[in-house]
This record gives structure tokens, sequence and C-alpha cells, in this order.
């Protein structure tokens, strides 16, 4: 089932939060809503469900106008940020309720729940109650009661934000697992970028009730739109200096980098990831620069340095050792740097 | 279109609009309509209302002030002690019953108790005897209460070293409490003779000391509630500073309470205000309330609408402006109570 | 120096001194009058100029209740069950039933819980009996069954209109805080002022629904002599004041529901009656029971309604037993007035423990 979301605008009161949204998403594709809180990324989500009405634009599943449909009518299921599970009812009645309200037959509902209760390993528990089980455990029972109605779309809320961090990667192996063998159309809502990265097959990120890019993780991170693109994915964030762009150079403070770039702007910025540059001697690259700090991460070393007012952070070797206040040179790739206008828009 | 199903999102059905605000404003006609009765009546001359309902002022029939006179001008301090001493007794209770209670949750919600059972016993035991000796054999009332206490502390020395099951905080709580179920009547007729020994009867003082026990039950129920939902952090870094117990209640616990002591402080003066029964037991004319003047209305002669209407405004009219001002913690207070239950 | 020593020792004894007025007054106000009061109800007393005269009778003032000459009074006449009878003492059997049956299949047997329940469910049962054999043709309440008509009928219509108010002010409507602050006022009028304002609405020639009374045909039916419509004039004034107490505390319980098992059940495809029933309904059912707990406690002290309204009449119709005592007071019959009182709080506190016991606590273990 596709989703469409045409020219969505939304205002609580006279507080606007989203602004002439347009996301389409694919069959079985799973596309995650990338943001700040704030960014009106569930208030998206909530107008896909139909908890949220419009205050301009319209919502399409799978080509038909819902708009004005009631949630319960949209074929959509969610699973929410605090799970919403009903606390008097065990984990086999939870999951069974949306079949129950349909007045499936008791011997149908038992039948189902356990075929999605093993899907997610939650066999055994189908007699708890919510309040004794765990955070994880939860989050699957969420899940199970998503997928018992076999929905047309998937939404999920944050559903990973309320777990701990080595439980939360398991799950979001399990989850785009769970996701390719259902084959469901998945729209999934985070502020965290490598749920983002790993587990989308296109990302929308929203700011500021604007879409700032839909594309592909590759090209999120190869390839940002913006400014607040390249600034938001990836970590350590991108560094940015802020200069001027003559044809084929960027100058900025005592800094001038060549570029692959004929325009001339005079108020432009220039990013480059801390992957992309490395440490040589002094003057042995395009910019010089001393040591503010390093960092020793295990499998690289960060290294923090000054370059005229601004910082920038360089990935290092695991063993690069050296002093503060060290003068030292950091080399570019120049296919890897990023050009910025003053608005933030890319120059290519 | 169904006149049940939802025509645009968020928004109700129809149907079930009009269906649900409908009841909202019959009730709120129901709630509404007797207080307008009574506003009319008490500018009704005794024509109006016998010659059958007068709906309308101005239009079925020509309001007088009459009643109004009769009651402030007429009646004058007749209307104005009662008055006076419902606004004395009511507030002054308020006070001492907030105080007293307030510093009673505070202690059971956040210091430990462990009385023993033993001791209460003890305790119960030597107040029969004192009662007993009072009553049966005349003894001074004075000498039988020292002589039981007398009793009592000795019996505790004495059994100190007896093992026996502790209370905890809870059971007091409970116990304060249940305070609640005893109907006023059975300990109006005891307090009734006890004040009469005291030769206190008709004094304000009698009414507010019986006001502030009856009320402390509602205090400690609905404070306690209140002082465990705050968080201990705040206290226990005052007590790190320096801060002796009492302080920490009266400069950290009770501000932070205000929403709930301004909701328990309103429940409690409207009970106290509107309370008949002690106040009939326990006064005649000097002490005499409003409750028992609007009473009275009725006993000399037959039933005189138009002061009585006059005498229900003025005791609702204070009322209500409290409450008009401190609505919005009402429903926060009384919901936390409740709520916890 | 001595003022640091008395802070010490006020802090080493804060606690206690926190405790004492309040356990100093509860003792002296209402532990000790109890103590006397049951003293008082085993006695002729007799308030004599300058103190009083006092013997004791032992249980006679209870046997005159009981079986003598007032039996008519707190008992009521007896008369054949009616139909309205046996549907009583169904009701109340099936309610004994499922207390005993509860308590057998848990797993929480205890000494005191036996004991309890040995006294306290005959206890029940004989009320259920009584109310069920004064109610028949000829038959005439008496001041414990028209006590325990305002409690269990007054709170029954209280809590279904307060909660029903409760759940339409909670619906997404406009006005919300202006209908708070109206149903709120009732609770503020005194309820001898209520009393009167409804003698005054209920008069059947001159009060406002006169001429809806005379169109039925009404015109000259007094209600407060039929007992059964001046208990229902009692009623539908004590509910006017208390349906508001109700209404707030529910409508609050509505208010702090977790708005996400709203939505989940409505994506879920639930409509509003199975949200309601299924979701919301379980999750107030703590609060609910605790307020219905408060009300019948309240409920049992009821005097000032019937006192003004009826003067407790037609004859005793629509004496409430607090009154009934107030009444023995008035005629210097002290002994019993202590005895009726007494029987109230033995009778209150039966019930209300009970239903504590029945009912609240398990609610509250499932909410958990």
């Amino acid at each position: 089932m596709t989703v469409v979301l045409d020219g969505i605008s939304k205002s609580f009161g006279n507080t606007p939060v989203l602004h002439g949204l347009d996301i389409n998403v694919e069959e079985g594709e799973f596309m995650v809503l990338l943001g700040a809180s704030g960014s009106g990324k569930s208030t998206a989500l909530r107008m896909i469900a139909g908890l949220e009405s419009t205050t301009a634009g319209k919502v399409f599943i799978d080509g038909r106008d819902v708009t004005e449909v009631l949630p319960k009518n949209r074929n959509v299921a969610m699973v929410f940020q605090s799970y919403a599970l009903y606390p008097h009812k065990t984990v086999a009645e939870n999951i069974g309720y949306p079949l129950k309200v349909r007045k499936l037959p008791k011997a149908d509902i038992e039948e189902q729940v356990r075929d999605v209760a093993g899907q997610v390993q939650l066999l055994e528990l189908l007699e708890r109650y919510p309040r004794q089980l765990s955070g994880g455990q939860r989050q699957r029972v969420a899940l199970a009661r998503a997928m018992v109605r076999r929905p047309a779309v998937f939404l999920m809320d944050e559903p990973l934000s309320n777990l701990d961090a080595k439980l939360r990667g398991h799950m979001r192996t399990e989850l785009k697992r769970m996701q390719h063998n259902l084959g469901i159309t998945t729209i999934y809502v985070t502020h965290d970028q490598v749920e983002a990265m790993t587990l989308a097959d296109r990302v929308a990120i929203l700011e500021g009730g604007k879409l700032m890019q839909l594309a592909p993780p590759k090209d999120i991170y190869n390839d940002p739109a913006n400014l607040f693109v390249a600034q938001f994915i990836g970590s350590p964030p991108m560094n940015l200096l802020e200069g001027s762009l003559a044809p084929g150079l960027f100058t900025c403070s005592d800094v001038a980098i060549p570029v692959n770039n004929s325009a001339r702007v005079a108020q432009a910025t220039l990013g480059v990831r801390p992957e992309d540059c490395s440490v040589v001697a002094p003057d042995a690259g395009q910019m010089n620069a001393t040591i503010y700090a390093t960092e020793l991460l295990g499998d690289h070393t960060l290294v923090t340095a000054t370059v005229g007012d601004s910082i920038v952070t360089v990935k290092a070797a695991k063993d690069y050792e050296a002093a503060l206040d060290t003068p030292i040179g950091i080399a570019i790739e120049s296919a890897a740097l990023y050009l910025f206008d003053r608005t933030g828009e890319r120059l290519r | 279109m169904s006149w049940f199903e939802s025509q645009k999102l968020g928004e109700m059905a129809p149907g079930t609009k009009v269906i649900i605000y409908s009841l909202l404003w019959f009730w709120a006609f129901v709630v509404v309509f007797p207080l307008y009765w009574v506003v009319i009546t008490s500018f009704k001359l005794p024509v109006h209302v016998s010659d059958g309902p007068d709906f309308l002022p101005f239009i079925d029939y020509q309001p007088s002030l009459h009643a109004w006179k009769y009651i402030f001008i007429d009646l004058g301090s007749d209307t104005f002690r009662p008055y006076l001493n419902s606004v004395i007794i009511a507030s002054i209770s308020t006070v001492f019953a907030m105080i007293f209670g307030s510093m009673a949750a505070y202690a059971l919600a956040r210091l430990h108790f462990q009385p023993r059972l033993i001791s209460i016993v003890l305790f119960l035991i030597a107040l029969g005897l004192a009662a007993y000796a009072a009553i049966s054999f005349g003894v001074d009332w004075r000498l039988a209460l020292a002589l039981g206490i007398a009793v009592f502390f000795f019996l505790v020395r004495a059994l100190q070293r007896v093992p026996s099951p502790r209370l905890g905080n809870g059971d007091i709580l409970f116990w304060v409490i249940s305070q609640r179920i005893l109907p006023p009547i059975v300990a109006a007729l005891p307090i009734y003779i006890m004040f009469q020994q005291l030769h206190i009867l008709d004094t304000h003082f009698a009414i507010i000391l019986t006001y502030i026990t009856v009320n402390l039950p509602i205090v400690v129920w609905l404070m306690y509630d209140f002082f465990v939902s705050i968080p201990r952090d705040i206290e226990e870094s005052a007590g790190l500073d320096g801060a002796s117990k009492i302080r920490i209640f009266f400069e950290m616990a009770l501000p932070l309470a205000k929403p709930g002591l301004a909701a328990t402080s309103l429940l409690v003066l409207i009970l106290s205000w509107n309370e008949y029964l002690l106040a009939l037991f326990l006064s005649t004319a000097k002490a005499q309330t409003i409750p028992l003047l609007v009473a009275a209305q009725n006993a000399t002669r037959g039933p005189q609408w138009w002061y009585m209407s006059v005498l229900i405004i003025i005791m609702i009219v204070p009322v209500v402006l409290l409450t008009i001002l401190l609505q919005r913690l009402i429903s926060k207070g009384l919901l936390l109570g409740a709520v916890k239950g | 120096m001595a003022s640091e020593k008395l802070d010490n020792w006020l802090d080493r004894h804060s606690a206690r001194l926190f405790l004492l007025p309040t356990v100093l007054l509860i003792l002296s106000f209402s532990l000790f009058p109890l103590v006397i009061s049951a003293w008082l109800s085993l006695s002729r007393f007799k308030l004599v100029a300058g103190g009083y005269d006092i013997s004791y009778i032992g249980w006679l003032n209870y046997k005159k209740l009981f079986t003598g000459s007032q039996q008519f009074h707190f008992l009521g006449t007896f008369a054949p069950i009616s139909l309205v009878g046996w549907l009583i003492i169904a009701l109340t059997a099936a309610i004994l039933f499922w207390g005993i049956y509860t308590f057998l299949i848990s797993r929480n047997i205890t000494v005191i819980g036996v004991i309890g329940r040995l006294i306290a469910f005959p206890v029940l049962g004989w009320l259920g009996w009584l109310v069920a054999s004064t109610t028949g043709e000829g038959g005439r309440l008496g001041s414990l069954s028209t006590t325990l008509y305002y409690v269990f009928a007054g709170v029954t219509l209280q809590f279904l209109m307060g909660t029903l108010l409760a759940w339409l002010c909670a619906q997404n409507i406009r006005g919300r805080a202006f209908f708070r602050l109206v149903f709120f006022v009732p609770l503020m009028v005194t309820p001898v002022g209520i009393a009167y304002m409804f003698r005054m609405l209920a008069d059947m020639s001159v009060g406002p629904f006169s001429p809806i009374w005379k169109l039925f045909g009404l015109g000259e039916f007094s209600w407060a002599a039929d007992p059964w419509s001046a208990r229902m004039v009692v009623i539908i004034g004590d509910s006017w004041q208390w349906i508001p107490f109700i209404f707030i505390v529910m409508l609050a319980a509505f208010e702090s529901q977790s708005r996400d098992e709203i939505e989940a059940a409505e994506l879920d495809g639930a409509s509003g009656w199975q949200i309601f029933k299924d979701i919301t309904w379980p999750s107030v059912v703590p609060v609910a029971a605790t307020v219905v707990l408060i009300r019948i406690i309240e409920a049992f002290k009821i005097v000032d309604l019937p006192n003004v309204l009826t003067n407790g009449g037609p004859g005793i119709a629509t004496e409430s037993l607090t009154l009934h005592s107030f009444i023995e007071w008035r005629a210097l019959n002290l002994g019993g007035s202590s005895s009726v009182a007494y029987l109230l709080l033995v009778v209150s506190t039966i019930i209300c423990v009970s239903y504590f016991q029945l009912v609240v606590l398990p609610m509250r273990r499932a909410r958990e």
C-alpha cells in the first residue's frame, strides 16, 4: 500500500507545526521520518493515522483519499512510544483486542494471537500482565498487537527510545528483519540518526515542519541537499568553515582551499567530514591548525583542532598521539568537499 | 449520512453532539433553576407567592425589597449576629483544622511512628476507668482524668518489657481517617454534657473546638496524599543544610503543597459554614450560626419563603465568590486525593 | 545556649509534636465521647438542675428498640413480604454468596478475614430481610430501613448521574470549565437551605411546577403526606447537592486517562462504547469505588434534609437514624437517644468496612 502526503499543513490554534509537506511512500517501503523534537515528525505520523486532523492538504492511502476518514477505518496500525498497552489485560488479550473489536470468533482470535506471538517470541508470556514485563518485552507486545491485524501500513512513533542502548541495537535488527519478511509499508519516526540510517529504505528529514530532504540513507549522507541535513547526519558532525567562494577557491580567514566549483559567492560555507580529513605535518595539507584536544575512541582517535576562529575535528588513526597545542596540518580529500550558500542550499 | 457517524475528523458525530450538549444543558438548568427561584422569591411580596407561581420579575410581578429590608434592617442585629458568628466560627476552625491536620499529615507522610499496641490498649483501659469513675461514682471529672493519666503512665512503665506488636504509620492514618465514619450525633450528646459541665455551652470556643475535631480526618486524608507526592530530595537537601524538621515543614513542605492547602481549606470552610446539627446541639442564642437562623424561620410561623430566600442567598454568596477565586486549584486538589484513594 | 537546647529537643520530638494536637483532639472529642455514649446508652439518664441523674439499666434501651415499645419506630411495622421484598432478599443473598465465593477462592484467607465476615454477613443478611419485610402491603419502614434506603438508593442515583455527567463533560466539548463551575455550585449550599429550596419548588399549589402538576391532575396531591413520595423528595434534594461531588471527582479521573491507550484503541477499531467499556472504565474503577465509599459514609449521617423538609413525617416515614436520635434527645430521652446513635454507628461501620473490604480493596489491587 502506498502512502502519499499531499501538501499537508497543520496548525494548533495559531501555532503552525507543518508547512506544506509532500511525502510519498512506496509499496513495502521502510520510510523513516527523522528530525529533532518539535520538527513535526510525530504530528505528520499522527495525521497519517488519523489521530490529528489536517489544516490543509490531503492524505492518501493506496490511492484512496482518507483525509476525513476515521482512524479505525484507515487500516493502519501504530506502535506508540509509550507502547500504550492496556494495563488490565493480559498479553494475549492485548494482542487480540483488535480482533475482538471486530467480533472475530474466539477460536480464530486465539489462533492468530498465537501465530503472531510466535513471530516475536512471546509465546511463554501470553498470560502475563504488562506490569510484569520488561521494556523489551512490552515493546514486542505492542508490535504483535500491530501485526495481528495485517494492516495496510505500519506506523511507529519512536518505538525504541525507551529501551537501553544494547537492547535498542538488537531490536533494530529484529525490526528490519521483520519488516522485510512481512513486506508491509512502514513509516517510522525517530530523532536518532543511527536508527534512520540503518533501518530506512528512504529517509525524510524534517525541520521546523518542512521537508529538508527525502532520499535513501546513502544519498542523505554523501549528498546532503542543504546545510541542515549535512550538519544533522554524521557523528561526529561535519566540519563547517564560513568564508567566501571565488571561482575555484574557497577562502576563510587565513585558509585557502582549492575547490571544484566555478561560482562566485560572497558568503559561503565549506563542509568536510572528519573521516575525510587526515592529520599531516604543518603546511603539508590544505590548512594549518593547532591541536585543542585528542580523544581515543577505541578504533580511532578524534583530534579536535582550531583553525583560526573555527574548530575542525579529524578522525585520526587509533595509535595517533600528540600533545595539546601542537601545530599540525590537515589534509582534505578534494572530492569530499561540500559547498553551501548563504541560505544553506547546496552549491553544486 | 448517518446522524451518528462523525463527518469531520476530530469532531463528534452531529447526533452525538446534540445528545451530549442537551444533557449537559439540561443538568445546568436543573442546577440553576432552583437558585434562580430562590433569588426571585427573595424579591416577592407574600401576595405574589400565594397567588401562584410568578416566574419573571418585572413581567409577572413587581419586585420588592421588603424581605431584604426586613432581614437587614428590622431584624438587624438578629441577622447580623449569627452571620458574624458563622464567619468567626468557620474561619477560625478552618485555620486550626488546617494547621493541626497538615502537621499530622506531614508527620504521617514523612516521619516514622511505631506505637506499641499494648500502650494503646492500656490507654483505652485507663480512659474507660476514668470515665466510669466520673460518671457512676460522681467523682469530679478533673480528678478522674488526672488519676486516669497517672494510672496510664504507671502501667506503661511497668509493662515496658512486655513484648507487643507494633503499629505503623498506616494504622494511625487509617484510625484518623476512619473517624469520619463516626456519625456526629453519637458524639454530640456526650460533648453536650461535657461542655455543660465545663460551662462553655453556647460559646464560640466550644463550637470551634468541635468543628476542628470533626474536620481533622478530612484534612489529614487529603494533605497526606499531597505530602506523599512531594519529592523527598528537596527536604533531604534542606535537612543536610542543617534545617530542623519544623523548619522544613513550614518553609519547604507547606509552600509546595499550596494547591492542596487551598483546595482542602475551601472544602473545610464550606463544611463548617454549612454545618447544622452540632451547632444546633451546642448553641442556643449567643453562638447561633446562620443555618440555625434559616431553620428557625420555619419554627415560629408558617413558611415565609421570602425571608428564607434572602437568608439562603446571603449564605451562598460568600462561598461562591471564594470558590470562583480558588476555582482552578479545587479540581487539582480533589483529583490528587481521589485518584490515589 | 538554652534556645539551642530547646531547638534540639523540639527537633527530636517533632514527629510526636506534629501528631499530638490531632491525636489529642480526636481522643477528647471523638473517642472519649464514644465511650461515654456507649455508657449512656446503657443507662437511664436525666438532666436535673445543676447536674445529672444517672442509673444503670443494662440493655433495656436496646430491647425497647428491637422488641419493645419503640420497635415500630426503629425497625418498622412488619408485613408479609411482597414481590419487591423478595427481590430485595434475592439481591442481598446474591451479594452475600458472591462475597463468600470470592473470599473462598482468594488466596488470602486470614483469621481476621473470617471473623470479620462471620460478623458482617449475618448482619447484612438480616438487614436485607428487615427491609424486605417492612416494605410489603401494610408494612411501614422504621428509621433503620429508611436510612438504608437513603443510603443505597441515593448513592446509586448520585453515582450513575454523576458519572454520566462527568463522562459527557470529558468528551471533546467546548465550555468544559463553564460546566464544571456551574455543576459545582450545589455543593456550596447549606443542606438546610436546600431543604427549604426544595420545599418551595415542590409545593403543589404555588410552586413553580404547579402548572405541570395541575395538568396531570395532581394539584391536590400532597407529596408530604405519602411516605414514598416524601422519601423521594428527600433523595432528590440530597442528590441535587451530592451529584456534583461525584461529578467533579469522576471528571478528574476521566481527564487523567492516558491518551495513548485511548488512541491505540481507536486505531484498533474500537467504537466509543467499546473504548469506554474496555479501556476507560477499568482504569477509573478504583476512583469510582473510593468516591462511592465516601458518599456512603456521609449518606448515613443524613439529617438536615428529612428534618427540615418533612420533619421526619409523615409520621416517621422519612426519619433517618440521626433524626430519630435527635428527636429522642429533644424528648429528653437521653439514654434512648444514645442507643439509637450507637446502633447507627454499628450499622454504618459494618456496611462501610464491608464495602471497603469487598469492593474497594480488590479494585485497588487489580489496578496495582
